[in-house]
Formats: C-alpha cells, structure tokens, sequence
C-alpha cells in the first residue's frame, strides 16, 4: 500500500473524531473568542466592540464578587478535599476486615447524580429540621441556618463538595499499592512508625498522582455549578448571592441575561484564569514533586 | 483481522457499512410527525404547563385540532422553556408558537425576534380592548419605531392578592370578614398573631415578606411607588416610596430577630404546592399569592377556611374602588421566522374566544384576563377570591413588573437585595441606592445597545 493511500485510509478512520471536533469542539471555541469581542444578544447579530467586554468586568460589581467567591471555595475545598482522599486512602490501604465494604462505601456517593445529592444535602442543612442541626443540639450547639446565613453558606457548600471526594481516594489507593514494599521496610528498620512512613515515604512516592488531583480539583472548582446553583434556587430566604461563583454568573449572563459576548469573554478569562492557576501549580510543585526514573 | 488477510477488503467493507448505515438512517430514520399528519400544516406549540395545568392546555389543543382540517397543533411540553426558545430562535429554528412570560416581550420585540400580532387580519379577533384595562400594559411594546404594538395574547393570568387563614384570624381574637387594608392595619394584624415559644423559637407569625418570597421587588408599590419610569428610561429603586417600603420590611427582622426568621422560614422548605405550605399549616396567617394557591388548597387542605383581599398599601395610597396589586400572566407568541404564521395566528386566535380563556383560567383557578368576565365564570369559579383577582385586573393602579429588556438581570439584583435587607446586612437607603446604581447600569448598556443598532 502507498504511503498516499494509507494517509488517506487513516484520516477516513479518523474522520468521525475529527469532524465532531471541528464542529461541535474548534468551530464553538472559535466562535466564542469571537463573540467575546462583541455585543452579542442571541436574537440580533453581533456587534464588535473591541475589549469592551473584558473590561467591563473590571468595574462589574458582581463579577468581581463571583470571582472571589470562586477563589476563597477552591482555597478551602482543594487543601480539604486533598487532605481528606489522602487520610482515608491511607486508611483502605491498611489491612482491615471489610476493607471492600469501605471502599465501596467511600466511592458510593460519587455515584450519586449531583441534582439528587443537592436535594438530600438541603435537608441536611436545613437551619430548623436539618439532621446536622439535630446533631448539633444533641451535644449542646445550637446550629446556624447553613443555607441562608452568609457566615456559614461558604462551608455548607465546601462540605458539600467532600462529598464526592471517592474518586480522587481510589486514584490514591490504587497509586499507594504502587509503593514498593522494600521502601517500607527500609522505613520501618530506620524506626519510622506510620504516621513518618506516611509522610517521608508514602507522600513523596504519591506526589504526582497529588499534582494530578490538585490541577483536576482547581478546574473543577473554577468551573463548580451544579450543588450551588439547584441549591441556591431551592433556598428561600438565603441571599443567591451568598453562593454565586463565577461560571453560574456565566450561565446567567449567556442564556437569562442574553449577553452572549460577555458571557463568552467571561470563558475566556476563565480558561486564562484555569491556565495561570495551573501553570503556578506546576511551578510550585517542581521540587515537590518526585518522579521514579525521571 | 488475521495476519495474511486482505486489509483493503475490510477495510473497504467497514467504509461500505459505516455508509449504508448512514443511508439508511438518513432514509428511514426517526424524523418529526409534520410528515405524517395527513397533509394538515403541523405546528410545534412549545408551553411549560404540565399536570392539570397542561391537561387542560391540552384539551384545548386536541379540541382546535378537531374543530377544522387544515392545521394540527402539536403541544410539547419544554422544560428551560425561556433559554430553549432563545436559542431556537437565534438558530432560526423556532417553534411555530410559544408559550412565554409576559416579561419575555421586551427582548423579543425590541428585537423583532417575534411577530406583532397586529400585523394579522382584525378578522382573527385578536384586539388589545379585548383585555382587561391593567392586562394591556402586559401585551404591549414599543417596536422599532416607538410605535406602541400588540405581540403577544394572554394565554393565562394571575393578579397578586393577600390570601390569609380565617381560622388563625379568629384564634388570635381578629374578625376574618375585616382583613386588612393598610400597612398600619397590617402590622397590627401581624402582631396579634405572632407567637414566640419562652426560648425565643418563632412559632406563628402574620405576616412575612420571605413567603413565599418570589416578589421581592413589589413592595414599593404598595406604597406609591414604582421602580422603573418608561418614559426617561430611569430606575427608580431609591425612591422615597420604596425606601419607605423597605424600611418597614426590615421592621419585621428587627423586631423578631433576622436570624430567628430565618430559621423560622428554612422550615418550610420549598413546600408551596404541598400540605407543608405555611398558609395551609397555620405558620403564616397572611401571604401574598396568586390565584393558583386555591387549587393548592383545594388538593391538599380543603377544609381549609381561607379569604382574599386585596394586598394592603400604605394608608395615603389606599382606595377602596382601586385596589394595587402585581398582574403577572403568561403569553402566546409566533416567533418570527416561522413557515405558517398565518396558521398559528388561527391556533391563537381559537385559545383568545372568550368561552376558551375563560375554560383555561378556571382549571388553572385564575382570574380572567377579558376585560368582561362572564357571570358564570365567576359564579362557578373554584377560587373564592376570584372578583379579588378580577378587580385588581380592571383596576387603573394595577402594575406589572418594568417593562424593559433588562428586567431579568434587575429582578436578580432585587432577589439578592431583599435578602440582605431581610438579613439586616445594610440598611435599606444603602442598599437601594446600591441597587439604583446597578440597575441604571443596566439601563443604559441596553440603551446603548439599541442605539448601536440604530433603533431607540
């Protein structure tokens, strides 16, 4: 066979991947960098105006409040989310009876469609018959009302994202099996107990796979929407803008506010924002981070 | 495939399904009914009613559909009926008639995106006096030119009342025939039927501006005021009427405790249509509603012993023969671009007979849009409080929500305002000063947006 024929034999086997990326992933991509340039209603053509719409967000109040918003979540969810898959990772590592029922157990609810664990999770924190309040009073503590107190919205929705923490446990579990052996016993002749194995062997030996989380978690959190926004709207009597992040302002703007440009310029800057984050965390992360054989 | 084999024969037979399977689905695969309707015109009518609500829109359908032969209506419940209509019509595939909001207009006429009804033959019957006179602010729009134009008929509508629990009237020593009517009496009200368990727990109030919290805007009306002004194009959030209104909504919060209602509130949930409503329950005596709270009542209370007023205003507003009160409605458009818009003018035209409306506001429990309500419409209605709703329709002082393009996104604002006001996170002056700036903001990017396009 010519290598012309094979080159076009390739790109015929290709060709479904490659138009569905051209239409609905590079032509959409491509068009949005457009619109973001412009005045765009959706039931009028669009109108250029420059960068008009990049820095109206800097003078736009509730951006500016979505944004940090989206910040402070990620600063407290990622470090949490991380600590916690790492801990209970650990945990199923070690040799128990019904080690499978935890597992199991731990991964089950992100299983869970995130509309329906939205619902369970705002009775839960319901400020008068929530079951987190009813704990709370039983040892004394009178609860806040999570969902529509300012103060306390942040950490119900942090909590919230816990959740869903299974995945990135059995992607720490399964790299911990990864672990050779040797090392541990090394460890435990130098007279390392588990809480020194964990750090200086366990820890070092996982940091790539932690890297991966991390820059997956800080996408995840620049992009979360579904928990706060079905939560948000089932709130009576909590401020929406308690718990308003940045791509639910997006939403709005694009398919309520019927302003498509800012909309999508607001997705550039969210992926610009994503890269940056991501770019430092790789920077940060380059003598923390230990590669075998690299 | 095995080694040795012939790779161009497999090859070339994959290639040959992967195309007789396209073939065959672009020749025999699922396509829409239009085809199949017996050469009748199929129209796609997009609506949001489902339960009793799209049963009875439903029979309306299947009745035009047998009344003649040439059109066959096809009723497609669609939920996110709002963003789906805009981005079919922005695609230039829209629905032949949609079933929107009232504050949809707007956007959709300044941008021509759907048909002024107008435009049709008077023969269709379809004319603006037809309505109740506080109706027709809600059908009516400046088009391009400024000239005031029909685009939408009224599919179904609904005036805001006060409906209040005669039996918690009587507990607390009130007389349920004399409901209030100001502010003053209100409050009054309110306080009698307050109570507070010794540890501070709210355990019944009269009145609460958070219930069931879906107009979070109106108050400054019932005080005089308003919040938009039409003919300068400029918000009036800051107004002395509204910040009067708002200063007394935080009276509540101040002296029952923000924290303590809030609590009180969280109780009951999203429960509206169900028996944990808090009208239905006792918790609150006195809620401003719509007319389809009696169907509410009647599903899951219907022993319940319940009246309606009009909603209280502040005592220098008040007249008895000119009630205030939101008119909210729910209307039918053709989008432009549409095949057969002369046939969804007919399907429109059939749902605007008065014996129809009439038939879909009783199954929905609401007052008539008409401006003449037939006797036996209000005498069979199932809402006790329908010559309420009905006079509040015919009423010069009743008002709907502003009439701009931007509306949802100030709506929004004033969601996220009355909380914090309801909080006592700010005092109320600040915050609508706050929201005065924002609001014009807005204003004036959509002003500057019509005057790119060379219109308003």
């Amino acid at each position: 066979m010519t290598d012309r024929r094979e080159n076009i034999s390739g790109w015929i086997w290709i060709s479904p991947w490659l138009v569905g990326f051209l239409a609905f992933m590079l032509a959409p991509a491509a068009l949005s960098l457009y619109y973001s340039f412009t005045e765009y209603p959706l039931l009028e053509a669009p109108v250029w105006v420059g960068m008009e719409n990049y820095g109206r967000m800097l003078r736009d109040e509730v951006f500016l409040t979505a944004l940090r918003k989206t910040f402070i979540y990620g600063a407290i969810s990622i470090p949490l989310s991380t600590a916690l898959a790492l801990v209970i990772a650990a945990l199923l590592s070690a040799k128990i009876r019904g080690g499978r029922f935890y597992q199991a157990a731990v991964f089950l609810p992100t299983l869970v469609p995130m509309a329906a664990s939205a619902m369970v999770w705002l009775w839960l924190f319901n400020g008068e018959y929530g079951l987190i309040n009813r704990g709370l009073e039983l040892i004394g503590i009178d609860g806040p009302n999570w969902l529509t107190s300012t103060r306390w919205v942040m950490t119900a929705i942090v909590i919230v994202s816990l959740w869903g923490v299974g995945q990135a446990v059995v992607v720490y579990y399964a790299a911990m099996k990864e672990v050779p052996d040797h090392l541990y016993e090394a460890a435990s002749m130098d007279g390392m107990g588990p809480a020194r194995r964990f750090w200086n062997v366990t820890l070092p030996m996982l940091s790539p796979v932690v890297l991966f989380n991390v820059v997956t978690l800080i996408i995840g959190a620049m992009q979360v929407f579904v928990i706060p926004y079905i939560i948000t709207k089932a709130t009576p009597g909590g401020d929406p803008r308690a718990m308003y992040f940045y791509t639910m302002y997006m939403y709005d703007n694009a398919f309520v506010y019927g302003k498509m440009g800012y909309a999508s310029a607001m997705a550039w800057v969210q992926l610009l924002v994503t890269l940056v984050l991501t770019a430092m965390t790789f920077a940060v992360s380059r003598k923390a981070v230990y590669y075998r054989g690299g | 495939m095995s080694e040795g084999s012939n790779p161009g024969l497999g090859r070339r037979a994959a290639i040959g399904a992967i195309a007789a399977a396209g073939a065959g689905f672009a020749l025999f695969g699922p396509r829409g009914a239009k085809e199949a309707s017996g050469g009748r015109i199929v129209l796609d009518y997009w609506e949001k009613w489902t339960g009793h609500e799209g049963r009875a829109m439903q029979r309306i359908v299947d009745e035009f559909n047998s009344s003649q032969s040439r059109i066959f209506v096809r009723y497609l419940v669609t939920s996110g009926l709002d963003q789906k209509t805009l981005i079919a019509v922005a695609g230039g595939d829209p629905p032949d008639i949609v079933g929107l909001w009232n504050y949809n207009i707007p956007l959709y006429a300044e941008t021509e995106a759907i048909i002024p009804l107008d435009e049709f033959d008077s023969s269709y019957g379809v004319r603006i006096e037809n309505y109740a006179p506080a109706v027709r602010q809600l059908l009516t729009h400046p088009d391009r030119t400024g000239k005031q134009r029909l685009w939408a008929t009224v599919n179904t509508c609904g005036t805001i009342a006060m409906y209040y629990n005669r039996s918690v009237f009587r507990d607390a020593g009130l007389d349920p025939d004399r409901p209030p009517r100001t502010i003053e009496e209100l409050d009054a009200y309110a306080k009698s039927i307050e109570r507070v368990s010794a540890d501070g727990g709210i355990e019944r109030v009269g009145f609460l501006h958070a219930e069931p919290g879906w107009w979070s805007w109106i108050w400054g009306y019932h005080f005089g005021g308003t919040l938009y002004d039409p003919e300068t194009d400029r918000a009036r959030a800051d107004s002395a009427e509204n910040i009067a209104a708002f200063e007394w909504l935080q009276s509540y919060p101040r002296r029952l405790g923000a924290d303590a209602l809030k609590k009180f509130r969280s109780g009951f949930g999203t429960a509206y249509s169900s028996p944990q409503n808090a009208l239905l329950t006792g918790q609150v005596a006195m809620v401003p509603q719509g007319p389809w709270l009696a169907n509410v009542i009647q599903t899951f209370s219907p022993g319940l012993d319940y009246g309606v007023a009009p909603f209280p205003v502040a005592e220098a507003v008040y007249r008895e023969d000119e009630p205030v009160g939101l008119i909210d409605s729910d209307i039918l458009v053709i989008p432009r671009g549409v095949k057969h818009p002369e046939a969804s003018m007919e399907f429109i035209a059939y749902t605007q007979r008065p014996e129809v409306v009439e038939y879909l506001s009783t199954a929905h429990f609401k007052n008539s849009p008409l401006a003449s309500p037939s006797r036996e419409f209000i005498e069979r209605h199932p809402n006790r409080g329908v010559r309420v709703h009905n006079a509040i329709a015919a009423s010069p002082r009743g008002f709907v929500c502003p009439r701009t393009r931007v509306w949802p996104q100030l709506k929004d604002e004033f969601d996220a305002s009355m909380q914090r006001m309801w909080g006592l996170a700010r005092p109320a002056r600040e915050e609508l000063a706050a929201i005065q700036q924002r609001a014009q903001q807005y204003l004036d990017e959509a002003a500057e947006q019509r005057r790119r396009r060379g219109y308003g």
